[in-house]
């Protein structure tokens, strides 16, 4: 009896796995490449453009975009590898650098090494690194986010300094310039979130380090890229020029709102500031603050994603082609996403176009894209591991104490104390 | 009445209206939120604005509402009457048949309660991969229907069933099957709708497995669609607002008509 019930189980189990083979040999035939990422409104619209270019001289291939927020996208794609559910995964994923390394070290053979097909040298170095393993490269890197300090040049002024006086800061001389703007316009110099690790990763990566070595040890004690991004904060914190934020959006508001005279971070907040039609022309964009580590450079990161294709897709050829054909070729798909979606993609080639070339009235006649694609080209590579997140939190909870008289030292030693428990 | 009395009542009727306020207020910002403007959302308005029609459209716009909403429907209600048919039958049948066994399996039964869904989610995935399911509603609505906790709730009410009913129904001829469906049911119809209210609410809030499971556009259901609107890199909080009151509405309908037999479920169907 029980026998019985285990071969019809099975037969069960046969017809059910003949009848999925049949509904993929299906979909191979009508080449569908599906795709999942995360925002309508910036890599979703994106990804429709791209389609549509590819699928125009490819009438045969049709792009389905599937949107979950990224949390979701995460945990499906973490799902689906970890079950080795074939059709349970897209062709292609839009993957968060920081995480990259991840998923490329934790489910190998999972990714398709484009290294082949690709030409990576017309990308930013920084985007290719983080998605090297072994000397393959995975994925197409997409939307960057280079860094640049925003100021408002009408608070600057008052206080005494010109738009020449930005370039080529040293954060020293930013909190200097911070408390001229507080004494002359009693207005703060930055909006601050200490329980944000961002402003610690930007100053890290500009002095070409990371949580983590090359190897993807933990790189906390000794680092001296980390040793000055807690120092500079400790700083700020001590000199008081910035209004304390309290999370992502009250962060914006500061800025948008007026209360703060600079900006420091990602590429991507353009639009956030542009939104403000009567701030227009008030607002000036310079490299960020240097510190003082060897090798340590005006550019950095914060943020960013890539598309990656996976091995198991039954239209892996026609998904690496579209990749290659828009994101590494065409360069005036580039001058579109610029315009329609102030997307900052990672091909250097870009800068070329028109679009990048534009004056923008709204930051008094500056052409901003030309500057952000220069620094692009200049972020250092660093390798962003597999623990960001992990460490990004014991960075946050020794933030508030450097205010509060802890010396760098310690808050670096009890970092690496946090680092070392959540890392094993 | 009595100055300490008085006292006692104002005090109650804080707490309670403290309680009352924390629970409520969720609502309030989601119907203020609505008819504001992102912007101002973010600043904590808390006023009424006139964004309201602009928002609903967006929504409209941006979420393919028929279609999720559909969904969530559909995968509801057929959970829903699967998983009390199923766990009502199974309820019944533990408190009415005795078997040496019957306590030490009723008491594995419940261990499954414990379980966080979490550990169980890759090795269903792989088991409706294997069965050729993913990406259906089917995968969504079968974990669910054979619920440790419904089954519970059906035993504990079944205690209340008078078995004088059951053996003049036996007496009368009825098989085992009649019993259930036309003298069991019946009677405890109001225990069915409190299993209803939870299961339905429990089903159309499910987030985790309809995330996993499903894998295009077509299927989605509501919470996964609103999901995706609030998690953009720039939200717009009020288009969010609108689709968390579309998702909202059919639980808040399903208790305010079941009301009434759900708090006699909860004391009991048998008197």
């Amino acid at each position: 009896m029980q026998s019985r019930d285990r071969i019809r189980l099975k037969s069960a189990l046969g017809a059910a796995a003949f009848g999925a083979a049949l509904f993929a040999a299906g979909l191979a035939q009508a080449k569908t490449i599906t795709v999942w990422c995360w925002d309508p409104n910036f890599n979703v619209a994106i990804m429709k453009e791209a389609g549509a270019r590819y699928t125009k001289a490819h009438p045969d291939v049709t792009i389905e975009i599937v949107d979950f927020s990224k949390p979701d996208v995460e945990q499906k794609l973490q799902a689906g590898l970890a079950s080795g559910v074939a059709e349970a995964l897209p062709d292609i994923v839009l993957i968060e650098d920081y995480g990259a390394q991840k998923y490329l070290q934790s489910f190998p053979g999972s990714f398709a090494p484009l290294s082949g097909t690709v030409d990576y040298s017309g990308f930013a170095p920084y985007k290719v690194e983080l998605m090297t393993l072994d000397g393959e490269v995975y994925g197409m890197p997409f939307d960057s986010g280079v860094t640049g300090l925003f100021y408002r040049k009408d608070y600057i002024e008052a206080a005494g300094y010109t738009a020449a006086d930005m370039q080529n800061l040293t954060w020293d001389k930013f909190i200097e310039i911070g408390k001229a703007v507080e004494a002359k316009t009693g207005k703060k110099m930055l909006g601050y979130d200490t329980s944000d690790a961002g402003l610690t990763r930007i100053i890290m990566q500009s002095a070409g380090q990371w949580y983590f070595d090359k190897e993807g040890g933990l790189a906390i004690e000794g680092n001296a890229a980390l040793k000055a991004a807690l120092d500079v904060q400790k700083k700020i914190q001590e000199a008081g020029i910035y209004k304390p934020a309290t999370g992502w959006n009250d962060w914006v508001a500061k800025f948008t709102s007026g209360d703060v005279a600079a900006v420091v971070t990602g590429v991507w907040i353009t639009g956030t500031i542009k939104a403000q039609a009567e701030q227009s022309g008030k607002w000036g964009v310079a490299p960020i603050p240097t510190v003082d580590v060897p090798g340590a450079v005006a550019a950095s990161n914060l943020g960013g994603s890539s598309w990656y294709v996976l091995a198991s897709s039954d239209v892996k050829d026609e998904a690496i082609d579209l990749l290659d054909t828009v994101y590494a070729k065409d360069v005036d798909f580039y001058q579109t996403i610029l315009q329609d979606r102030g997307a900052v993609g990672s091909l250097l080639a870009a800068r070329t176009g028109a679009a990048y070339d534009t004056p923008d009235a709204f930051f008094g006649g500056e052409k901003i894209w030309q500057s952000f694609s220069k620094w692009l080209g200049e972020i250092p590579a660093v390798n962003y591991g597999i623990f960001t997140n992990e460490v990004d939190a014991a960075v946050a909870v020794q933030l508030p104490k450097l205010g509060k008289g802890e010396s760098v030292d310690a808050a670096i030693e009890a970092i690496a104390a946090q680092a070392k428990v959540q890392v094993q | 009445m009595s100055p300490s009395r008085l006292a006692t009542r104002a005090g109650i009727y804080a707490f309670l209206g403290l309680f009352a306020f924390l629970s409520v207020f969720p609502f309030l910002w989601m119907i203020v939120g609505m008819t504001n403007r992102t912007g101002d959302i973010i600043l904590g308005r808390f006023t009424l604005g006139d964004a309201f029609l602009e928002n609903a459209r967006n929504f409209f716009e941006q979420a393919d509402a028929p279609l999720v909403f559909w969904n969530s429907a559909k995968i509801a209600i057929l959970g829903t009457i699967a998983t009390l048919a199923v766990s009502s039958i199974a309820g019944y049948g533990f408190e009415i048949f005795r078997s040496p066994a019957r306590e030490r399996i009723y008491g594995v039964l419940l261990l499954t309660i414990m379980i966080p869904f979490a550990v169980l989610m890759i090795p269903l995935f792989v088991i409706m991969g294997k069965l050729g399911l993913i990406n259906t509603h089917i995968a969504v609505i079968l974990p669910t229907v054979a619920s440790g906790f419904v089954v519970f709730y059906f035993r504990q009410a079944t205690k209340a069933f008078p078995s004088e009913l059951r053996d003049a129904a036996r007496v009368d001829g009825l098989k085992e099957w009649q019993i259930f469906l036309y003298i069991y049911v019946p009677t405890m119809r109001s225990t069915y709708a409190a299993a209803f209210v939870i299961v339905f609410m429990t089903a159309w809030n499910n987030y985790l497995w309809p995330l996993i499971v499903l894998q295009t556009n077509d299927k989605k259901t509501i919470t996964l669609a609103i999901s995706s609107l609030a998690s953009a890199y720039y939200p717009d909080y009020g288009v969010v607002m609108v689709g968390a009151l579309v998702a909202t509405l059919p639980t808040l309908f399903v208790f305010f008509i079941m009301q009434r037999q759900f708090v006699q479920g909860m004391l009991g169907s048998v008197k």
